[in-house]
């Protein structure tokens, strides 16, 4: 249970701070949808990154170093 | 007796301590529940005596030594010991909060984002500023994956720098969803018992159902309590890791 608890929200936030992200930005800019259509899914790939490293099947972020 | 379920959840104010550029600095039960948080641990850690062979709660405090000392070295290796202190006060903290939670009408302190938050903020800063000093400029170079062709890497790089800082946020919302999501479960569950049993004796029996999921739901938020402060503490560790490890 833990796992699956980690691992779903690892994408809730990610999809969460990419919509932020991109509301505030339309907001500052006006550009508005796009900057929320653009964001979103960058945070979904973010997030859908950050799942894929917690399980172990992407090399982790410090193994680069 | 309309049970509100978010009841529970009000920040009180007991007294005021002072004021900081017209703001009011109050002492609140979260506060107070804190100081209690730390009492317990302290009474837990100082109180019961060094004997060589130790008494059933030296050796609650020797177990819980051992637990944390034995996670930070299976996921961060002997040099996460240097953080030790940090790991340990986490793990204490987040679980007793969470046990004294579970007690009916006290107050649960992880319930509340602004605290999750805190005490993530707190891992992030310590990861990122002990990553720059430990390996320098060089710890940037975790956002730029080898291998990447050139025209598309800027794009790469920048889902890489969000996924950074994406840890604390998911880091926080973990724990405070799963104690508030529990506590709210629990209390509509308590409800039910209440609202049956006003219909008479049919409902009386009725009301054995919810009674007893609301004994299960108790044990599993006994198991919550600890396993989110675990969650909590490994992924210290493991962010940690980043900072402490540069050679892989």
């Amino acid at each position: 249970m833990a796992m699956g608890l980690r691992l779903s929200s690892e994408l809730v936030a990610g999809v969460l701070v990419g919509a932020g992200l991109g509301w505030g930005f339309d907001r500052l800019l006006s550009t508005s949808p796009w900057g929320l259509i653009v964001f979103l899914l960058l945070g979904f790939t973010a997030g859908v990154m950050n799942v894929m490293r917690t399980a172990g099947v992407m090399a982790k972020q410090s193994e680069r170093l | 007796m309309a049970a509100d379920p978010i009841h529970q959840f009000e920040i009180t104010k007991l007294f005021t301590i002072g004021h900081i550029g017209g703001q009011e600095i109050a002492f609140t039960n979260s506060s107070a529940y804190m100081f209690l948080s730390v009492a317990v641990i302290s009474l837990l850690m100082l109180g019961t005596g060094r004997q060589l062979i130790p008494g059933r709660m030296q050796s609650v405090a020797e177990l819980s030594y051992e637990f944390v000392a034995s996670t930070i070295r299976s996921t961060a290796g002997s040099e996460g010991m240097k953080f030790f202190p940090l790991i340990f006060s986490l793990f204490m903290f987040i679980m007793i909060s969470n046990f004294i939670g579970i007690i009916p009408y006290t107050f649960t302190v992880s319930s509340h984002l602004i605290v999750t938050v805190a005490l993530a903020l707190v891992v992030f800063f310590t990861v990122l500023f002990y990553g720059l000093y430990k390996n320098g400029l060089k710890f940037f170079k975790i956002f730029v994956p080898s291998g990447v062709p050139i025209a598309i890497l800027p794009l790469v790089m920048f889902i890489e720098v969000l996924s950074f800082f994406l840890r604390p946020v998911s880091h926080s919302v973990r724990l405070f969803a799963n104690m508030l999501a529990g506590h709210i479960a629990l209390k509509v569950f308590a409800s039910f018992i209440g609202m049956l049993g006003a219909l008479g004796f049919l409902g009386w029996a009725g009301a054995v159902l919810p009674l007893g999921l609301t004994m299960a739901l108790t044990a599993l938020e006994l198991l919550v309590a600890f396993l989110q402060a675990y969650v909590f503490a490994i992924l210290t560790c493991i962010y940690l890791n980043d900072a402490l490890h540069p050679g892989h």
